[in-house]
């Protein structure tokens, strides 16, 4: 049984456990666990920060009501946060052996709010994928289904919230990497407000696009999560100035206008999943939300835009890694003599996908294709920020499903990038524009696989995101029992 | 359209520093065209009339309007301070207290 962030506080306020055994409970799963969803587990580091909150506890009795929202929760961080003196690789044979002398401000944030982190989570090598598979760890399997991806790229975040192995989990999402995964699961997940959580010491793959997202298993224990992670970081230049739209009443359904654009209820979305989230929609509609038909002109290009800017990039975030300043050197390039020769040596230790998303952004970046490719999708971009903007001004959310399919087989998609990429058309548009989208769970197919439905809001317009999530959380619980 | 073979290929792979083996070259070839094939469609869409900026990732990029700059302030470098072990422990290869880079010239 998953406990809440709430109910976890209950029971260290009624004295019936504390963090440390809380902890030892975490860290005794996580060794049992067939699921590869970590790739380090800091055990002494946790164990020590669990006895500092038990001396805590013992002192004051109950768990302190100010600044420590997450006092005593056991967190797992996706592996492209930097935590101060435990090692960081990115899911990367190039990164295999680095170790951060500094932490994200994500991370420091969640651990000055009292949180206890038990190690770093599993996902596709520099978060390029959506499935888990690219990891030079090996893949995450899916919690329920084994013989089935989690996701990605943060899969090893959904898939231990799932399974229990840590309470809440830091992801990053720069095409859907959070909401995918959270969808495959059964979880949820969200992608902020470009600029709302601090990209300080994460591992960047596209600047413009990334951005880092909390995975829990209630709607709840997100937002608590959100709220930590939120904030103006001088150390970004990204960062938001402003704050979080503060909403001017308590969350209403009733006359929410939540847009259904006919572009994403189609053929190439299995019917069990369009079925599942109309029966949602009607459901909201029968308590006093209104449906809006709205037409997205341009989102039949979001794929393609998004994939030759993310390549594009990419292909520069990464040319950092050349075995000058980070992590492993090989022997072969040391012996290389040449410097052409020393980079290749040390770049072989990427895996197939960064090296294919790294040689489709050169193309894309190139003198003599740039306009075609690069400038041409910064510009079909802005037609598709131009889309939402008006939509926004039309509906105050906009509903889709997460993906077309459900979570498919190990192996079942690997050789076909294409397919792969074509299966993020309902997340990327959020990156591409900047503003929050959040991924529910809504049912299951007929083979118990969990189905995601996406809310989209505009800019900074988290609040609404949740309150909005909490009613349907809410209602459906109610249908269950 | 553009054509994609394995010298184009190989070419990027050059300029991004990679060596390719024989098996990815002729794979990745394929995967690339049908990938560029695909990223095509955007050649379609009509830009001209709707007066947009030229080109640049700064007009597209969503966020802060203008960048956001701050005071620059003078404080402690890692290095200065007891995180200096941490920091040339992370260098590929050190000499000294410096991080030792391969000759470039």
């Amino acid at each position: 049984m998953i406990q809440s962030i709430r109910e976890i506080h209950d029971s260290f306020d009624r004295g019936e456990k504390k963090p440390s055994a809380l902890v030892a409970e975490y860290l005794a799963r996580i060794q049992a666990s067939p699921l590869n969803a970590y790739i380090t587990v800091c055990a002494d580091r946790a164990l020590r920060q669990a006895i500092r909150a038990d001396e805590v506890l013992l002192k004051a009795g109950k768990v302190p009501r100010s600044g420590q929202p997450l006092f005593g929760i056991p967190v797992g961080i996706k592996d492209n946060l930097a935590l101060s003196g435990v090692r960081m690789t990115c899911a990367s044979k190039v990164l295999e052996n680095y170790i951060p002398p500094y932490s994200a401000t994500a991370v420091e944030r969640v651990e000055a709010a009292g949180a206890i982190t038990l190690g770093k989570l599993n996902m596709d090598e520099f978060a390029m994928g959506g499935s888990n598979e690219n990891s030079a760890f090996g893949p995450v399997l899916h919690p329920t289904h084994p013989d089935r991806v989690p996701g990605g790229s943060s899969g090893g975040a959904a898939a231990a919230v799932r399974a229990n192995l840590c309470v809440v989990a830091l992801g990053s999402d720069t095409g859907g990497s959070v909401r995918l995964p959270a969808s495959y699961c059964g979880v949820v997940g969200l992608k902020p407000t470009y600029g709302r959580i601090s990209r300080y010491g994460l591992v960047a793959f596209a600047s413009s696009l990334d951005q880092v997202g909390p995975i829990a298993a209630n709607v709840e224990d997100t937002e608590v999560l959100f709220n930590v992670l939120a904030g103006h970081d001088s150390r970004d230049s990204t960062s938001l100035l402003s704050e979080v739209t503060a909403p001017a009443a308590p969350f209403s359904i009733a006359g929410l206008r939540i847009g259904v654009p006919a572009e994403y209820f189609v053929e190439g979305v299995a019917s069990e999943i369009r079925t599942a989230i109309h029966f949602k929609l009607q459901l909201l509609e029968s308590q006093g939300a209104r449906l809006v038909p709205l037409h997205l002109a341009h989102s039949r290009y979001a794929v393609a835009t998004y994939y030759l800017l993310a390549v594009s990039e990419a292909s520069s975030n990464l040319s950092r890694f050349d075995g000058v300043r980070y992590g492993v050197r090989p022997q072969a390039a040391v012996e290389a003599g040449e410097l052409g020769a020393f980079y290749r040596a040390t770049r072989a230790r990427f895996g197939a996908e960064v090296k294919r998303r790294i040689i489709l952004g050169t193309f894309a970046l190139s003198s003599g294709y740039v306009d075609a490719y690069y400038h041409r999708a910064s510009q079909v971009r802005k037609l598709i920020q131009r889309d939402f903007a008006q939509a926004f001004s039309e509906v105050d959310v906009i509903a889709s499903p997460v993906a077309p399919a459900t979570a498919y087989k190990l192996g079942e998609r690997s050789d076909d990038p294409l397919q792969m990429y074509l299966n993020d058309i309902f997340t990327v548009p959020a990156n591409l524009a900047g503003f929050p989208a959040i991924s529910l769970p809504s049912g299951e197919d007929a083979a118990g696989l969990p189905i995601g439905l996406q809310f989209m809001a505009a800019h900074s317009n988290e609040t609404l995101l949740f309150g909005l999530a909490r009613q349907l959380e809410q209602s459906l619980k109610e249908e269950r029992s | 359209m553009v054509q994609v073979n394995e010298k184009l290929t190989k070419d990027l792979a050059e300029l991004s520093k990679l060596e390719l083996t024989p098996g990815e070259l002729q794979e990745f070839t394929k995967q690339l065209s049908q990938i560029v094939g695909y990223v095509e469609t955007l050649q379609e869409v009509n830009l001209k009339e709707l007066n947009l900026e030229p080109q640049g990732l700064a007009n597209s990029s969503p966020g802060n309007s203008g960048g956001v700059l701050r005071e620059d302030e003078e404080k402690a470098s890692l290095l200065d301070s007891e995180g200096k072990p941490a920091v040339l422990a992370a260098a590929p290869d050190v000499l000294n207290d410096a991080f030792k880079v391969p000759p470039i010239l």
